[in-house]
């Protein structure tokens, strides 16, 4: 039976409607989903292939003698440090922080380097701004934000734009290109910002960018890699790199939640004692972990993403699924 | 080919259908009687613009794809082939479908035999998410008030909940960048003849649809359903056929226009140069159907590490292998996350290669697709 259901892009923060289309029972392809506000039917490649994730599920597993194998590393564990990411929606990351908080770990968050503001410029912001600052190649990266900055641009808009190569497709579009340091673009931004101007960036340089960013006297975007950074900001303090270094450094036992932050953090993970991987399907994180469960994809369970803009989106579980959600874990955990 | 007037003898699809719920009656027939496994149609999905492919294998749930939805852009044609090819199904097709389904026929990746085509006749559709924004501008009425839509008369005619109906014509929306996608505005195939039947109401008296009959399979769809009980058919009078012959003529005529003022504003390298390879306008391509084989995935053409993309290594080779065969569905054009004009390009590239040869993708009687070889059978 062919069915075409909705739901949300999981692959950055900018918020995109995606339709997946299930044939028999699986998942088997993408559909535009052109009724969404944020992307109207446009998908970027990672966007198209978020649905591999769930055809890379891990297979049938023992799951209650997982759980109780990091039930029994757990009670015995000191300096444990908890990650918890962007990836997981709303309500799982209320979990996860309040099951953090009880047993006194750490948690460790990481959101691009980059922090939490909280008025930020909509997407409608972007395409009406006289002039467009990019820190970042948006229109590669985040093709769906880059398409607002298209839009600006054939509204009249100056584009300048940061990339840290020598070439890039927002460097084709924008009026000036620099590729030096975000310090030196954003000392022309503040020469040239007005009240209309957006800082768009999905990266810096180093977290001493940000007060250079609080200083300018523009609207700000902020672009993260993971779906649900902002709705994670609103709920835990996010920490810099060097500030994740620092906590891995004194962690023995590391429980990821749903992330690949060995992809993510160029560290020696091998220091850290025991990594336990709740995941749905293999990364980088999963290889090094001494315990893999199994977990749901955002495609089998119900929640909520808030976007790069700040908007709150819900969605709905497109296929059933017997795995565990993250919150279903912590719940077996708590006994 | 025949003509007749056709309304359901089902009072509740004759409610909810559009002039005269004929389409819905001959899909009900089909899937009652068994001809067809399932029938795939346009219904709404969070409201009226937002029109998804759906699948019936029931004919209770007909009703949910009753009626008209001009703010759902979609294209079927990929569907029947990459996950319906072995069942039997009968399908609603705007004239892009058709010709995108008559060019997947001839390449042997949909089976003739085992697809019912009720076509319909097509005016143009509206991207949703703009569409809303173009009632909310052009329109005394909130989007979400909209219970249905219609284009007629020129018109992009909208009602409301509360029964009211607003038209504003649809060529002042169109100067103000609303209005139809512009793949639509061009488009000069407005009445799907390869399909079985073709159905609209140009020419129709109220409360009845107008069928064009194109082959033998057409007719045994009409008589079938008549037979059933379902249908009733009357003749429609001769200047109901000239009517809708000059309704059709005017249409093409302004899609004529618009393409002679369409074709020279595109500048492709210009364009181009905002491609970030990411393959949405090939992969959402009903006619491209090599997948995995396709050329442009091989190690020679891939240029992840060669950011930006260069334009003429993906678009300049898509457009030489796939412009002869463009039914100028739009599909591309709605895809893309840099909103480069995909569908323009290849349509006017598709427009040279009519005037030199005849061949009109998806239209034309050829049983081979353009630029044929013996090595693409391999694939």
């Amino acid at each position: 039976m062919l069915e075409i259901k909705h739901t949300l892009c999981p692959s950055c923060s900018v918020g995109c409607g995606i339709n997946v289309v299930l044939n028999d029972g699986e998942i088997v392809g993408t559909f535009p989903y052109k009724r969404h506000p944020v992307n109207a039917g446009k998908n970027c490649l990672n966007g198209r292939n978020s649905i591999d994730c769930y055809k890379n599920k891990f297979g049938d597993v023992d799951v209650d003698g997982l759980i109780a194998d990091v039930s029994k590393e757990l009670n015995s564990a000191s300096d444990v440090t908890v990650i918890c990411s962007g990836n997981s929606g709303v309500s799982e990351i209320e979990a996860i922080k309040e099951f953090a908080e009880s047993k006194g770990y750490n948690i460790g968050f990481y959101a691009d380097n980059l922090k939490n503001y909280d008025e930020v410029a909509s997407y409608d912001d972007v395409e009406n701004a006289k002039n467009v600052f990019v820190i970042g190649d948006l229109l590669y990266e985040n093709p769906l934000i880059g398409r607002r900055i298209v839009h600006a641009k054939q509204n009249g808009a100056k584009i300048f734009a940061f990339v840290d190569a020598e070439a890039s497709v927002t460097f084709n579009i924008a009026d000036e290109c620099f590729n030096d340091s975000v310090v030196e673009f954003l000392d022309v931004a503040k020469d040239n910002v007005d009240e209309s101007s957006v800082l768009i960036f999905n990266q810096i340089d180093s977290v001493d960018d940000l007060d250079k960013i609080d200083a300018l006297d523009c609207k700000l975007l902020p672009v993260f890699s993971k779906s649900n950074s902002k709705g994670a900001l609103s709920l835990l303090e996010p920490k810099s790199k060097d500030e994740m270094f620092e906590l891995l450094d004194n962690t023995k036992v590391l429980l990821v939640f749903n992330d690949d932050i060995a992809d993510e953090l160029e560290y020696d993970f091998s220091k850290i004692s025991k990594i336990i991987s709740f995941a749905p399907c293999e990364n980088k994180t999963t290889e090094i972990s001494d315990i893999v469960v199994p977990i749901k994809t955002w495609l089998e369970k119900d929640g909520s993403f808030v976007n790069a803009m700040g908007e709150t989106q819900s969605f709905n579980a497109a296929i059933e699924s017997d795995d565990l959600s993250e919150i279903e874990v912590i719940e077996k955990l708590n006994g | 080919m025949s003509y007749v007037l056709a309304k359901s003898q089902n009072e509740d699809i004759h409610k909810a259908g559009e002039c005269g719920g004929a389409v819905t009656s001959i899909l009900k027939y089909l899937l009652d009687e068994e001809i067809v496994d399932g029938v795939l149609a346009i219904s709404p999905c969070d409201d009226v613009y937002d029109g998804i492919p759906t699948f019936v294998t029931n004919s209770e749930d007909l009703m949910k794809t009753a009626g008209s939805y001009h703010c759902a852009p979609t294209m079927i044609g990929d569907l029947v082939q990459k996950y319906l090819y072995d069942k039997k199904v009968a399908v609603t097709a705007k004239p892009c479908d058709m010709r995108a389904i008559e060019e997947l026929i001839i390449r042997h990746k949909i089976n003739k035999d085992n697809i019912y085509v009720i076509g319909l006749n097509c005016g143009g559709t509206v991207p949703p998410v703009a569409g809303r924004k173009m009632i909310d501008l052009f329109y005394e009425a909130d989007p979400d008030d909209v219970v249905s839509e219609e284009i007629d008369k020129g018109q992009f005619i909208i009602e409301l909940a509360d029964g009211s109906e607003e038209a504003v014509k649809i060529h002042d929306l169109e100067n103000e960048g609303y209005g139809r996608r512009t793949n639509c505005q061009r488009c000069d195939v407005k009445i799907p003849r390869k399909a079985n039947i073709a159905c609209g109401n140009w020419g129709a008296e109220d409360g009845w649809t107008f069928i064009e009959i194109n082959d033998e399979k057409g007719q045994e769809m009409i008589d079938g359903a008549k037979k059933a009980g379902i249908l009733e058919t009357k003749n429609p009078a001769d200047p109901a056929v000239e009517g809708r012959k000059k309704v059709e003529g005017i249409m093409i005529k302004m899609a004529n226009k618009i393409q002679d003022k369409m074709y020279p504003t595109v500048n492709e390298m210009d364009d181009w140069n905002r491609c970030i390879s990411c393959y949405a306008c090939r992969d959402v391509c009903p006619i491209c159907w090599c997948y995995e084989n396709c050329e442009l995935n091989k190690p020679f053409f891939k240029d992840e590490q060669n950011v930006p993309p260069t334009p003429i290594a993906f678009q300049g080779v898509r457009l030489s292998h796939m412009s002869f065969s463009c039914v100028d569905c739009g599909q591309c054009d709605d895809v893309c996350p840099m909103d480069i004009p995909v569908s323009l390009i290849f349509d006017k590239l598709q427009k040279k290669y009519y005037n030199r040869t005849g061949y009109v993708a998806g239209v034309s009687d050829d049983v081979k697709p353009p630029l044929y070889s013996p090595e693409k059978t391999e694939l």
